[in-house]
């Protein structure tokens, strides 16, 4: 069961958030520091995790099934956290995620940029 | 790798939030944790990068706020899933949802509808203040057997001793209700036969009604010419004045004359209160001068109402009035014999019914547990069927909780459905149970759904829903995976225990149905000889109007003859009238019995006065009804008011009186013999000796139950004392006899036209009506032992559809080790005719033990009528014969090959 989808503008930043974080994790299991850390820094500081966002939609995905999560001690130290983990379905998730978001780009670029070939 | 394991498969336990927040709590601080270290590195105080982490992070509240909003929305979803796949499941399995949807609702709708109405008639309070104070007082005469279905009613001279010696009670009071030829308003064209309530005002101030609007009747008006004060019933006043308030001191018309309304009553008097049917107008009752002489000390049958004196107990007033009874008999002659009993107002509602009602609870129980029992057995064969299902989704990782929750969901979907259609047929059921309302028990049209008895039995289904949906369940999550996947397909997981848990129930079930089923057939069988019964008379084509003369226009018996005499007249010229008379007495009731003396039965004692059911009628009497003359002559035209008084004496009055004597010829007289305290009363005793002119064959005149009683009928031209008001006509028609009352009012009108034409029907319907109550218990006792053969029918095929499922490779093995189909079939079939024959062994005996319930209420039956018990055992075995010969004969299609090779 999904969450009945209507096109509004928090979705649409919802999914991204969700896609954002499937694709960090396509690296490897991350906690949800290293996920923010990570979207922050790949980007240059552009998109600022806003926590309050971030562990509503990594408990959302992880009851979705995309990830799964676990506590673990971290490589340095002896500190224990919450690791999550990508699942097959939340790769299969990250794919559809990624076509949609492109479908979603190149849309937008269309209506930026009419002159064909003009995109770059 | 096994950390992982650990945590992966962790079912969401959604009732031990506290762990899951300790967790986020955690994952929060760790998370913070990271971000003041992070801080510190780039050259920050401890402190400060705290704070700076905190900064940062945001609102940690906030944010837990939302996981949690995240985590009810996936509650939720989950929940609405589990819904969703047990839907799924229920629709996958119709047959089974089906059954089980409609074992319910048979469970919930009959048990709601029948002790909706038990609570209705019975155990709800009265709408009066103190209830329990409220009394009713009857006459038993001694040797009689009086019950509530035939309570005699005491004196008005007994009512004024019982008052005025005894001490238990406040107030007193004898009323009555009579028919009477109603108009309202100035226009006449309408005129209504209605019951009027003959009260005095202590009447309302027992049951302690004050009038909406008005006064009670005084003292004074009680006295004969005074009494021309009437109230009305609220209803009425918003029927026929618009619920004017200026109604009082307007006129109606009640037996042609003029009473003032001095008061509107609020509807809260039930109909059982006053005697007959319900009244919507009181008059006071207006004593004749001569009502407080001695000789209408024995003219019994008032109703009488009292409230005891706070802290009286029932059994005190009873004492009270006994000794006062006792001590009436003694100086009085007339009251030789006579006790009293008081009862309280409470328990007279539901009258004769009482012992049908009794009845009927008991079979709605029955049917509540037999719809458990099938429940419970359906649950529990189709959950053993699934424990493999549970097995395997355990193994796949689904947690106890998990597999709950799913179950919950399946459980509590099917006991909303049934719930729903239950509360349905209960409504259904109790519209019908007021479209069958006997006649005597108009309180069941009001009856409503009674809430705590619907919420009763969900609670009741859901319970037993939950335990045998929900035990596989945990049965299952216990179960070694390993043994219940290896064993699952070779012989199901059902052990032998609860296949002998099955058996037992399916036993009971069945012991239950058979109880139904005797109750039913011993009803139907009681009911068919009632009203197959020869009635003495040619039943068919037969119509009944009653007219009333009042005594202001119709002053003398010789008025009354000539009216009845035109009437019939006028009605035997309609066409499609093949003959009328105008008579007091016709089948199945008499209810009029008169004193007589016969030469030859000389008496002493008041208790040995020869007496016959009296009939005063006109010379058609026999054509009109059909009755057989057999010997001497019938009544004729030129037996009138001047010639000498002639009667018709039935075989059995013969038989009683003048055993093989020729009695044509003989004088006797109709009316008490001299005896000191008998005194002759108006329009109660005749005094006229007569000679009897024929012999007449019975008739049925002591009601559908007895048989036919001595019988005189005489000519109401030639006995001007019994030649009264209330009289009715009997009409035979060549047509369907309803179609031709349109046309007899309309002769009435020409007639008179103050005067109705009531209460006009066939002769079988009265008839009918007479049975209306076994009628009435029969047919929900029969509805209900069908909805019980029903559920037994599948719980039997349940259970043996599952034993041949199960035992598939036991009986392939059979068959590849040599045994024959039949043999095979035979197997399956010896275990239900065995489960069958216990079933019905026991339940024979609880028939046998609950003859107490049946009874009062059969005729020509008895309780333990062999033919019915041995016959209803019967049916029940065939009937469980091929319940389970369907299922069991697919143990012929096994194919052994086949069979063994499977898993």
């Amino acid at each position: 069961m999904t969450l009945r989808k209507t096109p509004n503008r928090t979705e649409l930043l919802q999914g991204t958030l969700d896609m954002l974080i499937l694709r960090t994790l396509l690296f490897g299991p991350a906690h949800g520091h290293q996920i923010a850390k990570h979207i922050q820094r790949t980007t240059d500081d552009v998109l600022q995790v806003e926590h309050g966002s971030l562990y509503p939609a990594l408990h959302r995905i992880e009851h979705k099934g995309w990830v799964i999560s676990k506590w673990e001690t971290a490589k340095e130290g002896n500190r224990e956290f919450k690791y999550y983990r990508l699942t097959p379905a939340g790769r299969k998730q990250l794919v559809r995620e990624e076509s949609r978001w492109k479908q979603l780009a190149a849309a937008v670029a269309t209506v930026m940029w009419p002159v064909p070939g003009d995109r770059s | 790798m096994s950390v992982w394991k650990r945590f992966s498969w962790r079912p969401i336990r959604f009732w031990k939030r506290d762990d899951r927040d300790r967790e986020l709590d955690r994952e929060l601080a760790s998370h913070l944790e990271l971000e003041s270290k992070e801080q510190q590195e780039s050259g920050l105080s401890p402190e400060e990068a705290h704070y700076a982490a905190q900064r940062t992070f945001g609102n940690t509240t906030l944010v837990k706020e939302d996981v949690r909003a995240i985590w009810s929305l996936i509650w939720l979803e989950r929940f609405a899933q589990d819904l969703k796949y047990g839907a799924r499941l229920l629709r996958k399995n119709p047959g089974f949802t089906l059954i089980a949807v409609l074992t319910l609702a048979m469970g919930i709708g009959a048990n709601t509808a029948i002790f909706s109405a038990i609570d209705t008639l019975m155990l709800r309070p009265l709408p009066f203040t103190a209830p329990d104070q409220l009394v009713r007082i009857y006459s038993i005469q001694k040797g009689m057997f009086n019950t509530f279905a035939n309570p005699d009613g005491p004196s008005a001279l007994d009512v004024r001793d019982f008052a005025q010696r005894s001490r238990s009670f406040q107030k007193m009071v004898a009323y009555d209700t009579w028919a009477k030829n109603v108009s309202f308003g100035e226009s006449t064209s309408q005129p209504e036969q209605m019951p009027v309530g003959l009260v005095p005002a202590a009447y309302f101030e027992i049951l302690d009604i004050p009038p909406i609007i008005g006064r009670l009747f005084s003292e004074d008006e009680n006295q004969e010419g005074k009494n021309y004060v009437a109230a009305i019933s609220a209803q009425l006043w918003r029927n026929r004045f618009d619920g004017d308030p200026s109604v009082l001191g307007r006129k109606i018309r009640i037996n042609g004359e003029a009473y003032t309304i001095v008061a509107v009553m609020p509807d809260v008097i039930p109909a059982w209160v006053e005697p007959g049917r319900h009244s919507e107008i009181w008059t006071p009752f207006p004593y004749p001068p001569d009502m407080w002489s001695e000789s209408g000390r024995g003219e019994r049958g008032y109703a009488v109402l009292a409230r005891l004196k706070p802290g009286v107990s029932l059994e005190q007033a009873q004492a009270d009035l006994s000794v006062i009874a006792a001590a009436l008999a003694a100086e009085h002659p007339v009251d030789q014999g006579v006790g009293v009993a008081v009862k309280r107002l409470a328990d007279s509602r539901v009258g004769a019914l009482r012992p049908m009602l009794y009845l009927l609870m008991g079979a709605v129980s029955l049917i509540l547990l037999i719809a458990c029992v099938n429940l419970a057995n359906l649950l529990l064969a189709r959950n053993s069927a699934r424990q493999r299902e549970l097995a395997v989704r355990a193994a796949l990782g689904a947690g106890r909780g998990g597999l709950v929750r799913q179950l919950l969901a399946e459980t509590l979907l099917l006991s909303l459905i049934g719930g729903a259609v239950g509360f349905a047929s209960a409504e259904i059921g109790l519209r019908t149970l007021a479209r069958l309302q006997p006649e005597n028990l108009p309180q069941l049209g009001s009856v409503g759904i009674d809430w705590r008895v619907l919420t009763f039995t969900l609670l009741v289904s859901l319970v037993t829903n939950l335990l045998f949906g929900l035990a596989p369940a945990f049965m299952g999550t216990r179960l070694n995976l390993v043994d219940a996947l290896k064993q699952g397909g070779r012989s199901g997981t059902s052990g032998r225990s609860s296949q002998r848990l099955r058996s037992l129930l399916v036993i009971t079930e069945i012991a239950m149905c058979l109880m139904l089923l005797v109750g039913a057939s011993l009803l139907v069988r009681s009911i068919m000889r009632l009203e197959s019964q020869n009635l003495g008379i040619r039943q068919d084509h037969l119509l009944r109007g009653r007219i009333y003369l009042p005594p202001v226009r119709y002053t003398n018996p010789g008025v009354r003859t000539r009216f009845c005499d035109d009437f019939a007249t006028r009605v035997r010229t309609l066409p499609g009238v093949i003959e009328a008379t105008v008579t007091t007495v016709y089948p199945p009731n008499n209810g009029w019995t008169q004193m007589l003396v016969i030469p030859g039965h000389p008496v002493t004692r008041i208790q040995d006065i020869p007496s016959a059911q009296f009939g005063v009628v006109d010379e058609h009497f026999l054509r009109t009804l059909g009755i057989p003359l057999i010997r001497g002559r019938d009544f004729a035209e030129s037996d009138g008011a001047t010639s000498p008084p002639v009667a018709l004496i039935s075989e059995e009055f013969k038989r009683r009186y003048f055993s093989d004597e020729d009695p044509v010829g003989r004088k006797i007289h109709i009316g008490p013999p001299q005896l000191p305290g008998i005194t002759v009363e108006e329009n109660i005793t005749d005094d006229v000796d007569v000679s009897i002119i024929g012999v007449i064959g019975d008739f049925k005149n002591a009601g559908l139950a007895l048989a036919p009683q001595p019988q005189i009928t005489v000519l109401y031209s030639q006995h001007p004392l019994v030649n009264g008001g209330f009289k009715d006509i009997v009409i035979r028609t060549a047509l369907e006899p309803h179609l031709l009352e349109p046309e007899i009012r309309t002769q009435l009108h020409e007639l008179d036209s103050d005067m109705p034409f009531a209460q006009v029907q066939t002769i079988d319907e009265l008839v009918e009506r007479q049975t209306g109550g076994q009628r009435f218990t029969t047919v929900l006792l029969a509805s209900f032992a069908v909805a019980g053969l029903a559920l037994a029918v599948v719980g039997l095929y349940g259970v043996v559809s599952f034993l041949v499922a199960q035992r598939k490779q036991e009986m392939a093995v059979r068959m590849a080790l040599g045994a024959s189909r039949a043999n095979v079939l035979w197997l399956v079939l010896k275990h239900s005719l065995g489960m069958a024959s216990i079933g019905a062994a026991i339940g024979l005996f609880g028939a046998w033990a609950s003859q107490r319930l049946t009874s009062g209420l059969l005729f020509g039956v008895s309780p333990v009528d062999p033919v019915t018990f041995t016959g209803a055992a019967f049916f029940l075995l065939a009937i469980a014969v091929i319940a389970s010969a369907i299922p069991a004969a697919r143990v012929l299609l096994i194919n052994p090959a086949q069979a063994l090779r499977q898993d």
